[in-house]
C-alpha cells in the first residue's frame, strides 16, 4: 500500500490486488522518520484511476459486445502485471488519530511522508489496547473482522444516552438484550418498555429452561400483572398521565385536583370514590364531562385497581432489582396507544419519583420505538432533566427519523446496524461523535448482526462487529399466515 | 528451465484454428520467430539488471520519407464496387513499438503485434508480445541482425550505414514483426483477403524487395490477396491529398491511379487506389498487389465489401488489429513494473529540462 493523497481529514491510499482491505478496517500509516503515526480507517474503496483501463476494457468487447475469441502469446508473462495494475484500489480512509509513542492524540494536521511511510493494517485488538478500551466491567459485543473479541465497558454505558437502530431484522433488539443482560449481571437497574414483548424470555435459555438472570427479570404486564391501586399514586403522578396521556385541559385538571384533595383527606382514593365523586361535583357542565371522561379512560385501560392486593408494585420490583440487579419489563404488546402512554406516563413519573428521593440510584432505561408512547415534551427531559436523575436511557429505533436530532447530537454511544435508505442514513449522520461519510459508507454495506459502534464506549474508534449470539428464549416473534404449523 | 518449456508450449499452441473449409494453418510452416523474440528479449533484459531507469513512454509513428519521379493521377471514372457475399476469410496484421524507458546506456522498449481474421462471422485473433527489450548502442546490431538472419535470411553485417539508429530500433523491430506476421498469413490462409497496414511500397530499410515480394507470391500461390490500407498518404494530385479530392459519386467505389513511379532503390509493389467504401466522407489510399490480375482485384475488393464491417471505410479487421497491439497506458505501467520487479530496475526521476527550463510554455520532451 501506498499513500496517495490527504485532504483534510481523508487520506487516500493505492492498494495492490494482493492487499485486501475492506470497509471498516483499521491502518497505521507509519512515518519512521517522524517517529509518528496516522490511525485511519476505512470508509471506502474504490477503483484506482488507472490511465488507459477504459481503452483495455473496451477492447476486450469489440465482437458486437461478446467478448472476442483469441489467443494471448505472452512469453514475459506481462499479463499479471497489466492486471495487477487494472485491479489496483483506491482506499479511502478518514483519519481516526495519530500515534506517538503509543500515547493516541485525536490530531490530524501532520502530513507523513508520501514515500518514506509504510502502511499496514492495525489488528483491533491492538487498537483497542492503544485506545485503551477496556475496562473492570467488559462486556462482550461479538467478534471483529479480524476474529478478535469486542469488549466494551459497562462504565461507559452509566450515565450515557445510547441509540441502537437500523432497519427491521438487522439484530438490534438482540444487541439490546445482550447490553441488558450484561448491565443485570453487573447488578445494575434496567427499566425495559417492552413494545412487543420479546425482552420477557430474557431470564431463560432457548430450551427454554431457566437461566442465571432467571429471578432478576420481572415481566409486567398491564392489566394483568401489573396493576396500580389510586392510593399508591402521588397526585402529580396521575396528573400527568391525565394531562399527557388523555390530553385533560388545565380549568379540568385543576378541578381534578380539587377531587383529589378532598378524596384524600376523606381517605377515599379508590376508584369507585373518584366515580361517585365527578358526577356531583360542583363545577362547570363541561368540566365535568371531561374529567367523567377521563375516568373512563382510566377504567377501562384496566391498570388500575381499588384491590391493593392486585396491584403490583413497581417500586417493589424496582427495589429488588436494586439490590441484586434487575430488569423490570413492562409488557405493551397487547396495549392499546392510549393505555401505553397511560402505562408509560406511570413508570416514568414513578421512576423519577424514585430516583428524586433516593430510593434509587440510577436505572437504565431501555425504550424500544419511543415515539409510539413518549410525549414530544419527553425527549429533551430524558436527555436533560431526566438523566441528572439517574434514568440513562437506550433508545432502540428502526426509524431513525423518529427521534429527534437533538438526541442524535448528545448520543454518546451509537450502535448501528445496516441502512440502505439515504434518507435513514442522512438522519443517523447527524450524530456529534462520528462524521456523516463514515456513517453512510460502511453502515449502508453492514450484514445482518453487524453493527457499526461508535461513541466513548469505543473511545471514538468506530468499529464493526458482529453480535454474538445469545442463549436466550426467543419472544415477540411475528406471527406469519404461510409459516408452517407443524 | 520451466519458463523456457512455457514459451515453448505457447509457440507450440502458435496455429489458427483450423476448418475443414479452409484448411488453415499448414502444421510445418515455421512458426519460431516468437521464440527468437523471446529469447533476444530475455538476453537482452538479462544484462540491464540493477541499473537504473527514468520511466517515461513514447509510441512511435512511421515516417515516409519516399520520394517519386512522376505526380500521381487520378483516373476520370470510378470504379464502382457491388458487394460479394460468398464467405471468405478476412485477416489483418498490425504491430506496434513502445519506448516504456531509459537507462543508463539504452532503452526499454516493448513490441506487440496481433493477427486478426473474420471468419463465419465471428472475428478471432492472436497476439504475440509483448516483448520487452532492452536495445543499447552495443547490443543493437545484434539483436536487430539476429532477428532478421533468423526470420528471413537477412544481414546487414556488411551493410553497417544502413544499421538503424537506437531511435529507430523499436521501428525497426516492430517491421520485423509485422513481415513475420505477415509471412505467416500469406502462408497459412487460402482464397482469402490479406489486409496489411500501410503500403506496398519496397526497399525501405522495413520493406526489402524481395521479402515483401516473397509475401505477395506466397499470398497469390495460396489465392490469397493482398490488400494494404494506408491511414494517412502523402499523395497529392495538384497540391490536395488524393483522399481528398475525390468527384461526387455514390460509394462504394475506388479510384484507379496512374503515372507514380519511386525512385530507386524504391520499388511499388502495388497499384495504388483510392478506397470509399461507406457514405461518411473517409477515403483511403488502397495498394494492391500488382501482380493480381485487375478483374481479381476488383472481385476482392467486392468480397471485402460483402464480407466486412466497414465502418467509415476502414475494414474492421485491420481497425482490431490495430486495437489489439496498442499499448494502453495501463500496460505500459504494467510493463515498467515488470521491468522493475523481474530486472531489479531502480526507477529514477530525472528532471524534464524543457519542463525546468521553459516551465508552463513547455511541449514536453522531444529529441532533438
Amino acid at each position: 500500500m501506498k499513500l496517495y493523497r490527504k485532504e483534510g481529514n481523508i487520506v487516500q491510499i493505492l492498494s495492490f490486488p494482493n492487499e485486501t482491505v475492506e470497509k471498516g478496517d483499521y491502518l497505521l500509516v507509519e512515518d519512521a522518520e517522524a517517529r509518528r503515526g496516522l490511525i485511519v480507517q476505512v470508509i471506502d474503496v474504490q477503483f484506482a484511476s488507472v490511465p488507459g483501463v477504459l481503452e483495455e476494457l473496451l477492447r476486450t468487447l469489440p465482437d458486437g459486445g461478446e467478448v472476442m475469441q483469441g489467443e494471448d502469446f505472452d512469453p514475459l508473462e506481462i499479463a499479471p502485471h497489466i492486471t495487477y495494475i487494472q485491479d489496483a484500489s483506491l482506499v479511502v480512509c478518514k483519519i481516526r488519530a495519530t500515534m506517538e509513542n503509543d500515547n493516541l492524540t485525536p490530531s490530524s494536521s501532520w502530513l507523513p511522508s508520501r514515500s518514506q511511510s509504510t502502511i499496514k493494517k492495525l489488528a483491533i485488538p491492538t487498537l483497542l489496547k492503544l485506545a485503551r478500551v477496556d475496562g473492570k466491567l467488559p462486556i462482550v459485543l461479538g467478534g471483529t473482522k479480524d476474529s478478535s473479541l469486542l469488549t466494551i465497558d459497562a462504565s461507559l454505558l452509566d450515565g450515557r444516552l445510547n441509540i441502537i437502530t437500523g432497519k427491521k431484522e438487522t439484530g438490534k433488539s438482540h444487541l439490546s438484550k445482550l447490553l441488558m443482560a450484561n448491565l443485570v449481571g453487573y447488578g445494575a437497574t434496567v427499566v425495559v418498555f417492552d413494545l412487543n414483548g420479546e425482552y420477557s424470555g430474557l431470564g431463560m435459555s432457548s430450551d427454554g429452561k431457566r437461566n442465571a438472570n432467571h429471578d432478576k427479570i420481572h415481566v409486567l404486564t398491564p392489566s394483568q400483572n401489573f396493576k396500580v391501586a389510586l392510593r399508591q399514586l402521588n397526585l402529580h403522578v396521575l396528573l400527568g398521565i391525565l394531562i399527557h396521556a388523555l390530553h385533560l385541559p388545565g380549568t379540568s385538571a385543576r378541578e381534578f385536583r380539587r377531587i383529589w384533595q378532598s378524596l384524600k383527606e376523606k381517605d377515599k382514593l379508590t376508584l369507585h370514590e373518584l366515580g361517585e365523586a365527578i358526577p356531583v361535583w360542583q363545577c362547570n357542565l363541561h368540566v365535568r364531562d371531561a374529567l367523567f371522561s377521563r375516568y373512563h379512560s382510566l377504567i377501562n385501560s384496566a391498570f388500575f385497581t381499588d384491590n391493593v392486593a392486585e396491584a403490583t408494585l413497581l417500586e417493589e420490583c424496582l427495589l429488588k432489582a436494586k439490590e441484586q440487579g434487575g430488569a423490570v419489563v413492562i409488557n405493551l404488546r397487547n396495549t392499546s396507544a392510549i393505555d401505553r402512554q397511560i402505562v408509560v406516563e406511570y413508570v416514568l413519573g414513578k421512576l423519577v419519583e424514585s430516583l428524586t428521593s433516593w430510593k434509587l440510584k440510577a436505572v437504565f432505561l431501555f425504550a424500544e420505538e419511543a415515539h409510539l408512547y413518549l410525549r414530544e415534551t419527553y425527549w429533551d427531559d430524558i436527555v436533560t432533566r431526566m438523566r441528572h436523575f439517574g434514568i440513562f436511557t437506550t433508545f432502540i429505533t428502526n426509524q431513525p427519523d423518529t427521534i429527534r436530532e437533538n438526541i442524535y447530537r448528545q448520543a454518546d454511544n451509537i450502535f448501528l446496524f445496516n441502512f440502505t435508505n439515504e434518507h435513514d442514513l442522512d438522519t443517523v449522520s447527524r450524530a456529534a461523535r462520528i462524521d456523516a461519510e463514515t456513517v453512510k459508507s460502511i453502515a449502508r454495506d453492514l450484514p445482518p448482526h453487524h453493527c457499526l459502534t461508535l461513541g466513548k464506549v469505543v473511545k471514538d474508534f468506530p468499529m464493526v462487529v458482529k453480535v454474538k449470539a445469545l442463549d436466550i428464549k426467543t419472544m415477540g416473534e411475528t406471527r406469519l399466515f404461510f409459516k408452517n404449523d407443524n | 528451465m520451466a519458463y523456457w518449456l512455457l514459451v515453448n508450449h505457447l509457440i507450440e499452441q502458435y496455429t489458427i484454428t483450423t476448418t475443414p473449409k479452409y484448411n488453415f494453418p499448414q502444421p510445418t510452416i515455421d512458426t519460431t520467430l516468437p521464440q527468437r523474440f523471446t529469447e533476444l528479449s530475455l538476453y537482452s533484459l538479462r544484462h540491464v539488471r540493477n541499473q537504473h531507469i527514468q520511466l517515461n513512454h513514447q509510441g512511435f509513428q512511421q515516417l515516409n520519407n519516399i520520394e517519386f519521379v512522376n505526380s500521381i493521377q487520378l483516373k476520370p471514372q470510378p470504379i464502382p464496387l457491388n458487394p460479394r457475399r460468398e464467405p471468405c476469410i478476412v485477416a489483418a496484421v498490425d504491430t506496434s513499438s513502445m519506448k516504456i524507458g531509459e537507462t543508463a546506456t539504452g532503452m526499454l522498449v516493448a513490441v506487440r503485434g496481433a493477427t486478426v481474421w473474420k471468419q463465419t462471422q465471428k472475428y478471432r485473433y492472436t497476439r504475440l508480445g509483448p516483448f520487452i527489450f532492452h536495445i543499447t548502442e552495443e547490443n543493437k546490431r545484434e539483436v536487430y541482425d539476429t532477428l532478421q538472419r533468423a526470420y528471413f535470411g537477412l544481414s546487414n553485417s556488411n551493410g553497417h550505414q544502413n544499421m538503424p539508429g537506437i531511435m529507430q530500433m523499436p521501428m525497426r523491430i516492430a517491421s520485423l514483426l509485422e513481415r513475420w506476421l505477415q509471412t505467416m498469413l500469406s502462408r497459412t490462409i487460402n482464397k482469402g483477403l490479406i489486409l496489411f497496414d500501410g503500403s506496398l511500397t519496397s526497399g525501405t530499410s522495413d520493406t526489402p524487395i524481395h521479402l515483401m515480394r516473397e509475401i505477395l507470391a506466397t499470398a497469390r500461390k495460396k489465392e490469397n490477396v493482398v490488400l494494404a490500407f494506408s491511414k494517412m498518404t502523402n499523395l497529392r494530385i495538384n497540391g490536395h491529398l488524393i483522399t481528398d479530392v475525390l468527384p461526387e459519386h455514390r460509394p462504394p467505389y475506388l479510384f484507379e491511379t496512374h503515372g507514380l513511379n519511386a525512385k530507386p532503390p524504391i520499388l511499388l509493389l502495388g497499384d495504388i487506389y483510392v478506397a470509399r467504401f461507406s457514405k461518411e466522407k473517409y477515403a483511403f489510399r488502397l495498394d494492391i498487389d500488382r501482380e493480381t490480375p485487375f478483374p481479381d482485384r476488383i472481385k476482392a475488393v467486392e468480397k471485402l465489401i460483402g464480407n466486412e464491417l466497414l465502418s467509415q471505410s476502414y475494414p474492421e479487421t485491420l481497425r482490431l488489429a490495430h486495437i489489439l497491439c496498442t499499448f494502453t497506458a495501463n500496460e505500459v505501467i504494467a510493463m515498467q513494473h515488470f521491468a522493475v520487479r523481474k530486472c531489479g530496475l531502480s526507477i529514477v526521476e530525472r528532471p524534464d529540462m524543457h519542463k525546468v527550463l521553459f516551465g508552463p510554455f513547455s511541449k514536453g520532451e522531444c529529441y532533438a
